[in-house]
């Protein structure tokens, strides 16, 4: 219980901490989002009429107190108004993260299930493969990756759609671009501990007990090996839900990745505040909630 | 049967995500569908000024322009002016009806305009109701209906009204489309050839005919417009034949037009628009407040390769500050000298500057246009010339340009109609926020005279006679110089003809044809 409040307390903090981080960067970033937001189609707009936009958008109060309205917005889930067409950005980031974790649970897939092929038989000629193909494919940017797919799937082959929601194929060009660079890292990290632990004594007991392999990996060696990889695992899929931004654009993918890229284009300042504060407590949450899984796992890790 | 498990269970969950492999992707081959991809969003919605972008022919304005940038008639079929410009009277077309099926009268332009000046200045995603608008209906003093007629009574004459009206400002829709606010109460309800049926805020956007237009029925019963921000992207669906074209505004980057022509599949079409690449002299300062300097730099750079090779032909040679789009109000006599050699001496003869001149792009720009290869062209000319020189890539340029830290501005503008004033008011006459803020120093009275001047001369040689003196003035003070004309290529599959597109990117879904 104890370890429980405390690492509750310790979240609070983080996301307090990253709040005023996402409101200090994107308030702070160069440029006048009014004078922007009139700026649209080239044209150069009045010095009155940005005066009017900056006023009404609260652009002219101090930094302090905008934060401490923006929080208390925030806190009861009003992320304000976009910039651009004023309509509320909580709407539209609610309904743009169904598809983004739809991708980013596709591509969690990908590589889970690739970091276990390849690992459940480490000297097998399949868990070679797998290990090269995500180590190369991870060491090249997903934006290369993506291309490649697009244009030998879709374009060349016509096998699957270039991108879109639409579709039940359409996720599969975007998931297996994420989930390649998400699987090295599972992959490289499980195949080195169940390895290791394949090699400790109680397993090879277990072994020599005349216990099947796939028992002694299954039963014995994934769960001395599993801490690491569950504490990799939080890590990747927050990354996947972060690494969504390049893929969502390349694939047209409609989630919050590529409204975050669009609101950048734009300044749209709400919309980026609030894609980075999600994203950011996501990330958050999803370590903290590793943390959990780890402490129930590993006893070592509740003690203080 | 356990040990089997471990192997199952991730094949199967694999096996999930890659089930989808045997779809084939949508195939718009459906007789009367018509799928297409832009940039952006070519609608912004009900709180937008217009809801929608004009190419989707939602909506249709009293007065378009041409790709020369004249006044063509839209919903107005006729205009005339009296009393020296002060008075404009527009004649509407008839029998025209919206698409609740309700009749196009005058008392709905007024109402239209009314909207229009209550609701400025308001943003939008296409053109502010702010400096364009006030260009369009800063004179007005009232605006009246007059039977099947139109009278805009002004303050002071304006010399070119149907011109500055053109296109989004006098956008006419049903007065029962809006709401007391001023936002749109539902669906845009316009008089074109499509209808809005369907939007998905960022995704797409879905027109059908529209059964009360009054013109020829359009061809395509139904147009899906899809946005795909990223190039690479909107090519490969085009490759992929998920779309049958790609419109508006940058559809195909600059690189990417040649290989598209290339292939026999799709058809390019090029026209001018009204976008120009500008470089802007910070006068305030050392070097560039030498006019010696400006001229130097000016001989330095070598347009035409900025706009064959770097803008891959997708530009022209920049010379008069008005592009050939605005037609005989272009000077033709201006031209676009390169002289290395006399560059060289002038920078001789004015002394050569210690510091390294900057160059100044913005972040925003470079994506779509290649603005670090002709930033980094400008240097080594420069450079050549005699001019130590340095790029500098900027997110807010608007900051720096005030500060005063930057010697030559790239940069792209257009304007958002037919209004050649906007130009010269805007950015540098002597008052103009863009010369005073971002530190251009540029005064000169001759030329604030001769802007004011142009702006109440309504006989039309004469008009067009000053706007060639302002841009030979401006051809020897150099406060800006036009770098490159752009083209705003798009392109369609074979199967699709009629695509003519205006210089504001215009392109009249309504005429679209599938062609053999």
């Amino acid at each position: 219980m104890r370890f429980l409040l405390r690492r509750a307390m310790e979240t609070l903090l983080v996301l307090l901490v990253l709040s005023v981080l996402v409101f200090l960067l994107t308030s702070l970033a160069p440029g006048d989002p009014a004078e922007e937001i009139l700026r649209r189609g080239g044209i150069q707009p009045t010095a009155a009429s940005i005066a009017a936009l900056r006023a009404e958008l609260g652009l002219e109060l101090p930094l302090p107190v905008r934060y401490v309205r923006w929080l208390s917005d925030v806190v009861r889930g009003d992320l304000g108004l976009s910039y651009v067409d004023r309509s509320p950005v909580t709407g539209e980031i609610l309904s743009r993260l169904p598809a983004t974790l739809r991708l980013a649970g596709a591509a969690a897939l990908v590589a889970a299930g690739l970091a276990l092929l390849a690992s459940l038989r480490p000297r097998g000629l399949g868990g070679r493969v797998i290990t090269a193909v995500t180590v190369v494919v991870a060491s090249v940017p997903p934006y290369i990756v993506g291309i490649l797919l697009i244009s030998v799937v879709a374009v060349g082959l016509r096998a699957l759609p270039t991108g879109g929601g639409s579709g039940p194929g359409a996720v599969v060009l975007p998931a297996l671009t994420l989930g390649l660079a998400g699987a090295a890292t599972l992959t490289r990290l499980l195949r080195a501990d169940l390895g290791q632990a394949l090699a400790l004594p109680f397993v090879r007991l277990a072994a020599a007990k005349g216990l099947s392999a796939r028992r002694a990996v299954t039963v014995h060696a994934l769960r001395v090996a599993a801490p690491n990889a569950i504490t990799a695992g939080g890590a990747v899929l927050a990354d996947l839900v972060a690494g969504a931004v390049v893929v969502e654009t390349l694939f047209s993918w409609p989630g919050v990745g590529q409204l975050a890229i669009s609101a950048i284009r734009q300044r749209d300042v709400p919309v980026v505040q609030a894609y980075v504060l999600v994203i950011g407590a996501a990330t958050v949450l999803l370590l903290a909630l590793a943390d959990l899984c780890l402490a129930a796992a590993d006893p070592r890790v509740r003690r203080p | 049967m356990r040990r089997r498990a471990a192997i199952v269970v991730p094949a199967m969950l694999l096996g999930m995500v890659l089930s989808g492999c045997g779809g084939s992707p949508e195939t718009p081959q459906d007789a009367g569908l018509l799928t297409l991809a832009a940039p952006r969003d070519l609608v912004a919605g009900p709180q937008d000024p217009y809801f929608t972008h004009q190419t989707l022919r939602v909506w249709e304005p009293l007065v378009s322009v041409d790709d020369r940038l004249r006044p063509v008639p839209a919903l107005a079929t006729a205009w005339e002016s009296a009393d020296g410009g002060r008075r404009w009277t527009f004649t509407l077309r008839e029998g025209v009806r919206f698409s609740d099926g309700s009749a196009l009268n005058a008392e709905a332009v007024v109402a239209n305009v009314q909207r229009f000046l209550r609701i400025a200045p308001r943003q939008s995603a296409f053109f502010s109701l702010d400096a364009g608008m006030e260009a369009a209906y800063g004179q007005l003093e009232e605006v009246r209906a007059d039977g099947g007629r139109v009278t805009f009574e002004l303050r002071r004459p304006v010399a070119d009204l149907p011109g500055r009206l053109a296109g989004f400002y006098s956008m006419i829709q049903s007065p029962k489309a809006f709401a007391a606010s001023g936002d749109f109460a539902g669906n845009p309800v316009g008089t074109g050839p499509y209808t809005l049926t369907r939007w998905t805020k960022g995704q797409q956007a879905e027109l059908a005919a529209n059964p009360h237009y009054y013109g020829a029925a359009p061809a395509y019963k139904k147009i899906v417009v899809k946005v795909i921000p990223d190039a690479n992207a909107r090519v490969a669906a085009l490759r992929a034949g998920e779309v049958d074209g790609l419109i508006d505004k940058g559809a195909l980057l600059s690189g990417q037009v040649a290989a598209v022509a290339a292939d026999s599949r799709f058809r390019v079409v090029r026209s001018p628009s009204v976008l120009t690449h500008y470089l802007t002299f910070n006068g305030s300062r050392e070097p560039f407040s030498d006019p010696r300097l400006r001229e130097a730099a000016e001989l330095a750079i070598d347009r035409r390769t900025i706009a064959d090779k770097l803008l891959a032909g997708t530009a022209k040679t920049g010379a008069a500050f008005l592009s050939p789009v605005f037609g005989e109000l272009s000077d033709p006599t201006v031209a676009a000298a390169y002289d290395p050699a006399k560059a060289r001496a002038l920078v001789d003869a004015a002394g050569r500057p210690a510091a390294p001149v900057t160059i100044l792009i913005s972040s925003a720009e470079t994506g779509q246009f290649p603005y670090t290869d002709i930033a980094e062209v400008l240097r080594a000319a420069f450079e050549q010339a005699g001019l130590p020189a340095k790029v500098t890539v900027a997110e807010a340029t608007k900051a720096v340009m005030e500060a005063g830290d930057y010697d030559v501005f790239l940069s792209a503008y257009s304007v958002p109609n037919g209004d050649a004033d906007y130009l010269f008011r805007r950015f540098l006459r002597s008052d103009a926020a863009w010369n005073v803020d971002r530190k251009l120093r540029y005064r000169s009275k001759e030329f604030d005279t001769l802007v004011d001047q142009a702006a109440t001369e309504t006989d039309q040689a004469g008009r067009r006679d000053l706007y060639r003196r302002l841009q030979r003035l401006l051809a020897a003070d150099r406060p800006m110089i036009p770098l490159a004309y752009q083209d705003n290529p798009v392109v369609t599959t074979t199967e699709v003809g009629g695509v003519v597109q205006n210089a504001a990117y215009v392109i009249d879904l309504g005429k679209l044809t599938p062609s053999g």
